[in-house]
């Protein structure tokens, strides 16, 4: 075939009986998307019989471009492999990383605090779900990875991509940007490398490496308000699907949107001068226990957001205390309100209760606060993600700040406002508590349960904070610091080993399966399937206040669209390529999110069980793990805390 | 509209670069980015902040219906 296949759309008519069809499986999901969105015939614009097949070869493969990525193949590098470092986006500019701001940096003299009393503080507001190695390995180390990043200009500018490339280009690392690698290649039980196909060069690429570093961060459902929507845990669904443990998929992250233009995740940081357009800085010692679900359920248990109340533009009952039978907390530690904040709203307040702005306020008041210091209650500017947020916004800045225009700043040159009106819950939903979800690491070196495969940062479940915002500013800090210590692992380990191959028929399957959307006469666009997930798992009801009936009555959804719609992804081209691997990703983490959640019986953290309020010690001092079963189908194991896979202790000394 | 014009384009390919979910590409023909896949802008503004001459418009609003928890 010479040309891309002919245009020969559906009939509006009959685009509607399909439709009918498809939304009786998703009610919840009854958007108005565009005709061509939903089922149709596949017209691809590029001709995927085309598609040629590259190979390259490493010691060491580094999956992805943010912190954990660029600390681990930096590491790797300097600790003598040779090193590939391969990126869905670009460099510095994808994932979470380029909107983080703040970076957890300890110094036991100025804390007067010794690491094990970090390590006791963190575990007492983590209420025993935090992998104290993990915790006490990020305060460790944090001082010289700030020192490197210092070094690259990373504190000296609002975009990273410029110092992220410093060391790397001093030290001639190959760097591949802008492929989506959607397979990891096990040949012979261990790690032989990756697949993947690049968005520019329609090329599919096998990567052949002795040792694969995951640095894919985590991921959501493409939720809106949250700039996450390139994370769909690419990572931990690749390692499932070669037989890795993964973890920590119950935990949610609480952050909320605003529900006027919720999709303006930009608008919602501050607009113009916000967070995202501020240089990044240090934290200290702040230990919360934040991020949770208090503000679903306060708003589950109220009736829905209203003006006035606890919050200034928040809903009533905005304090979890306020609310009878919600979230329980480790005395001591009230919600701060943050330091996820609010979208839209500065900073500035009394220290107890959160005192926010006019709805959609933002202004000076609400600029966070970048060097040092512990964070001061009540003093809150929404962190950017993977951030944890700087420590307080606005110096004591009253109630909304000053001088910020309504609706969180410009929107553009001359649009319409920002991100407005009340706050609603969902901006990163999908997406779980920092480092508490994703591959079960086997040592403090992140190391998998794949021989050769490590992760690092949000794509390994180090539990390093727990299963709910405890530190401020560790989200960056653990990922360089794992990212680091992966990255060295790796290279010694791919010392001691020979070349890897992979056979034909791997490459042949793998190919076909990589391509499969674009080959596809007919299918489910990508974007139709996304929002239907998303309708099935976002409503506050599924995913936070969560019931045994309602999640089963959700993976009932998730299992058909795993059944029926993944199967049938189409693609167009290499970009809706990428969207129907990422929307497999999601379903299968739909999946396991259901699952997990249903399996924990009890509330705890970011986890939150209507029907099993209470925390259980007895029966969940586990952390819960999921793999896939001979059978292929999901299972489930715990493994309690503080214990390595086996049930090693895991002791920090 | 998320982000809505490119005006101005030097053709540097920065945007297509940095921009996160791959809803800018080049037009092989004018050399100048063009905006792609408009329904997958997460509003981040990556792009505009990274442009050197300040040609990206963005403006607050998705352009296809958005999934909240409550509303």
């Amino acid at each position: 075939m010479d040309k891309p296949k002919t245009n020969k759309h559906l009939s509006r008519r009959d685009f509607i009986g399909f439709s009918a069809g498809a939304a009786g499986l998703a009610a919840l999901a009854a958007m108005a998307m565009r005709s061509d969105d939903g089922l149709e015939e596949n017209v691809t614009t590029i001709n995927p019989d085309e598609i040629k097949t590259r190979e390259t070869e490493t010691d060491v493969l580094v999956i992805g471009g943010g912190m954990a990525g660029l600390f681990a193949a930096v590491k790797a590098h300097d600790a003598g492999a040779n090193v590939m470092l391969v990126s869905k986006g670009a460099l510095g500019a994808s994932g979470q990383t380029p909107f983080a701001k703040g970076v957890f940096c300890f110094d036991a003299e100025k804390e007067g605090m010794t690491l094990d009393e970090y390590v006791a503080k963190v575990s007492y507001s983590a209420l025993g779900t935090n992998n104290p190695v993990f915790t006490r390995q990020t305060a460790e180390h944090s001082a010289a990875r700030v020192a490197e990043l210092r070094e690259w200009g990373f504190f000296d500018n609002v975009l990273c991509r410029k110092p992220f490339l410093h060391p790397v280009e001093e030290r001639g690392i190959p760097v591949k940007e802008r492929v989506t690698i959607t397979h990891l290649i096990k040949e012979n039980g261990r790690i032989a490398g990756a697949a993947g196909f690049g968005l520019d060069d329609e090329t599919v690429w096998f990567y052949k490496a002795k040792t694969v570093i995951l640095c894919t961060g985590a991921g959501g459902f493409k939720p809106n308000g949250f700039p996450i929507c390139d994370l769909t845990h690419d990572g931990t669904i690749m390692a499932y699907e070669i037989g890795a443990k993964v973890t920590g998929k119950e935990w949610n992250d609480g952050h909320p949107g605003r529900s006027g233009n919720p999709a303006a995740c930009f608008d919602g940081w501050g607009g113009s001068g916000g967070m995202f357009e501020q240089v990044p800085g240090t934290t200290g010692v702040g230990i919360r226990h934040d991020l949770g679900v208090d503000m679903n359920y306060s708003t589950y248990a109220n009736g829905g957001p209203s003006e006035g109340g606890g919050m200034m533009g928040g809903p009533p009952g905005m304090m979890s205390g306020n609310a009878k039978g919600g979230p329980q907390r480790p005395a001591g530690l009230e919600d701060s309100g943050g330091p996820g904040g609010h979208p839209g709203g500065g900073g500035g307040g009394d220290g107890k209760r959160p005192s926010g702005p006019p709805p959609g306020g933002s202004g000076k008041g609400g600029r966070p606060e970048m060097a040092g210091g512990p964070p001061q209650d009540g003093q809150r500017m929404g962190p950017p993600p993977g951030v944890d947020g700087p420590p307080g916004g606005g110096k004591g800045g009253g109630p909304g700040g000053k001088g910020g225009p309504p609706g969180g700043g410009k929107g553009g040159k001359g649009g319409p406002p920002g991100m407005s009106g009340s706050p609603v819950g969902g901006s990163s939903a999908g997406m779980a508590i920092h480092k508490a979800e994703g591959l079960v690491p086997i040592n403090p070196q992140c190391e998998s349960t794949i021989p050769g495969l490590y992760a690092a940062g949000d794509a390994l479940g180090s539990y390093m904070a727990g299963g709910i915002y405890t530190q401020i500013g560790s989200s960056l800090a653990g990922s360089a610091v794992q990212g680091a210590i992966a990255g060295e692992a790796a290279a010694a380990k791919s010392s001691e080993l020979p070349a890897v191959s992979i056979s034909a028929a791997k490459r042949k399957q793998v190919t076909g399966e990589i391509l499969a959307p674009l080959k596809r006469s007919a299918g489910y666009g990508p974007r139709w399937v996304t929002q239907t997930l998303q309708g099935i798992m976002i409503p506050n009801f599924i995913i936070y206040i969560k019931k045994e009936n309602l999640m089963r009555a959700a993976l009932a959804y998730i299992e058909e669209l795993r059944d029926h719609h993944m199967p049938q992804l189409r693609a167009a081209d290499m970009h809706e390529l990428r969207l129907a691997h990422e929307t497999a990703n999601m379903i299968v983490s739909a999946e396991m999110k259901l699952r997990a959640s249903i399996e924990r019986k009890e509330s705890r953290c970011s986890h939150f069980r209507l029907d099993y309020p209470e925390m259980d010690d007895k029966n969940w001092r586990a952390w819960l793990n999921i793999y896939k079963g001979e059978d292929g189908s999901m299972q489930l194991e715990k493994q309690a805390f503080n214990t390595w896979p086996g049930g090693r202790p895991a002791k920090t000394a | 509209m998320p982000i809505n014009n490119i005006s101005g384009c030097i053709g540097c390919e920065t945007c297509v670069q940095v921009c996160p979910t791959d809803v800018i590409r080049m037009d092989p023909k004018t050399k100048k980015a063009v905006i792609q896949y408009q329904a997958d802008c997460q509003i981040c503004h990556l792009c505009r902040m990274y442009c050197p001459v300040d040609a990206i418009t963005i403006t607050p609003d998705k352009s296809i219906p958005v999934v909240v928890s409550w509303g």
